[in-house]
């Protein structure tokens, strides 16, 4: 094996997210392909929930999704796993939006809606996250009204905390506090260290 | 967890992290986190990241798969981004340093194909391996790496493809990557790096064209357009 001649990088995919993104940082297109593949039902799943605008959605999962191709290798593993890294970022920028529309023009009373809804039809097929699916649902199940009330109103809807705490007439300290205890509750209820 | 002294600013992370903060107060939280004592700003750092971790985990109850036009369009769009273009790059070092390296890098060995039933399960869409699988005229070849591990190949001619799993293989020395060769009669065509080994990893190689042998070899960062040391490991495709 002497004699080698010049060729261009073929891909690789493993499902290993972290390892993906090390790949993705160096422009490796399969490699990128392979992590939205294993992602995309959450990212997207996640911006629906936050936008409830199919165009909005689509707009806004693809900019997620090419800031992860531009920016994969200011990921850093010390700081948390790829999946809360990536999730992070949607959900970041899905909120932007969210406010940037609200700004504009006042939205719907959509907001009014107090519980995680989770989506019927057209959901992901993975196996594994059809278990996840019911494991998460069980918990948020878990959670008092209150608690899952703050979750769904901040998280999902996209009001600040100071916006929620006058949706439920209820303090400042009341609404921070039900919302670090049902993050402590889910945290408990789903074994995550 | 331990309650810090600041509980204001600790109270804050929760609704940090949600996003539920506004813009105009983001400056002055981080500010307050970076003046904090570090067990208070470590304290807020934890909260943030457990929030973080803990709706990465319920973002299943949500997930709906998206159009596959919007795959088809991001693919597009990444293909011709022009806003980080890295070349390949390529090494004179020579091959017995590089070798050397492999060989002390790699470890224990068994076998268990039970990971690969996993990496599939985890892919949402009908996928290269699992059309590998499907085919009727699968393959699989396994070689152990000399110092430790083994990789197996599940590979179709019909489909083109195969499914390469390495079970407890090192990872690659910190500053090196694997780099796998598909090598025909026009000698090694780079099948892509490996940067990090997991106790198992599966990779796809999409297009196995003429090549005979699949081979290992160890390369700096980014891989290398063309081998810069002699494989450490080669599985007959044949």
């Amino acid at each position: 094996m002497t004699v080698f001649t010049p060729v261009t990088r073929l891909p690789l995919v493993t499902t290993d997210l972290a390892a993906l993104l090390r790949q993705v940082a160096r422009q490796d297109v399969d490699a990128f392909t392979s992590f939205y593949d294993q992602t995309r039902a959450r990212v997207f799943g996640l911006v629906t929930r936050v936008l409830r605008d199919p165009g909005y959605s689509e707009e806004t999962t693809q900019d997620v999704y090419l800031q992860v191709w531009r920016s994969a290798d200011s990921y850093n593993p010390t700081a948390g796993s790829p999946l809360a890294w990536l999730l992070t970022l949607a959900h970041r920028r899905a909120v932007d939006r969210v406010r940037s529309e609200q700004a504009a023009s006042a939205r719907d009373s959509r907001y009014g809606a107090a519980n995680v809804d989770l989506p019927s039809d057209h959901v992901a097929d993975s196996v594994i996250l059809r278990d996840e699916r019911r494991q998460v649902a069980d918990c948020l199940g878990s959670l008092t009204d209150a608690q899952r009330e703050a979750i769904q109103l901040a998280y999902y809807d996209g009001l600040t905390y100071a916006q929620v705490s006058e949706r439920l007439s209820a303090n400042l300290a009341t609404i921070k506090s039900r919302m670090r205890d049902a993050i402590r509750g889910l945290r408990k209820c789903l074994g995550i260290a | 967890m331990t309650e810090p002294t600041d509980p204001d600013l600790i109270a804050l992370a929760t609704p940090y992290a949600l996003h539920a903060v506004p813009e105009s107060e983001l400056a002055d939280i981080d500010r307050r986190v970076a003046a904090a004592p570090p067990d208070v700003a470590q304290a807020f750092d934890d909260e943030v990241r457990a929030v973080r971790e803990t709706m990465a985990v319920v973002s299943a109850a949500t997930a709906v798969e998206p159009p596959d036009h919007l795959r088809d369009r991001l693919l597009t769009e990444v293909r011709g981004d022009p806003v980080r273009v890295l070349g390949p790059r390529i090494s004179g070092r020579s091959g017995g340093r590089w070798r050397g390296i492999a060989l002390a890098a790699a470890a224990a060995l068994v076998i268990g194909l039970g990971a690969l039933g996993v990496g599939l399960a985890l892919r949402p869409a009908p996928s290269t391996a699992e059309q590998v699988f499907a085919a009727s005229d699968v393959r699989t070849v396994s070689a152990q790496i000399p110092a430790g591990g083994t990789a197996t190949v599940v590979f179709s001619r019909e489909k083109n493809a195969g499914v390469l799993v390495m079970n407890n293989v090192a990872p690659p020395r910190q500053g090196t990557v694997y780099q796998m060769w598909l090598i025909g009669d026009k000698g090694p065509q780079s099948a892509g790096t490996m940067g990090a080994v997991a106790p198992s990893t599966t990779a796809v190689l999409p297009a196995l064209g003429s090549s005979k042998v699949l081979a290992f070899t160890v390369e700096p960062p980014g891989g290398s357009s063309q081998p810069t040391s002699a494989p450490f490991a080669q599985l007959s495709l044949a």
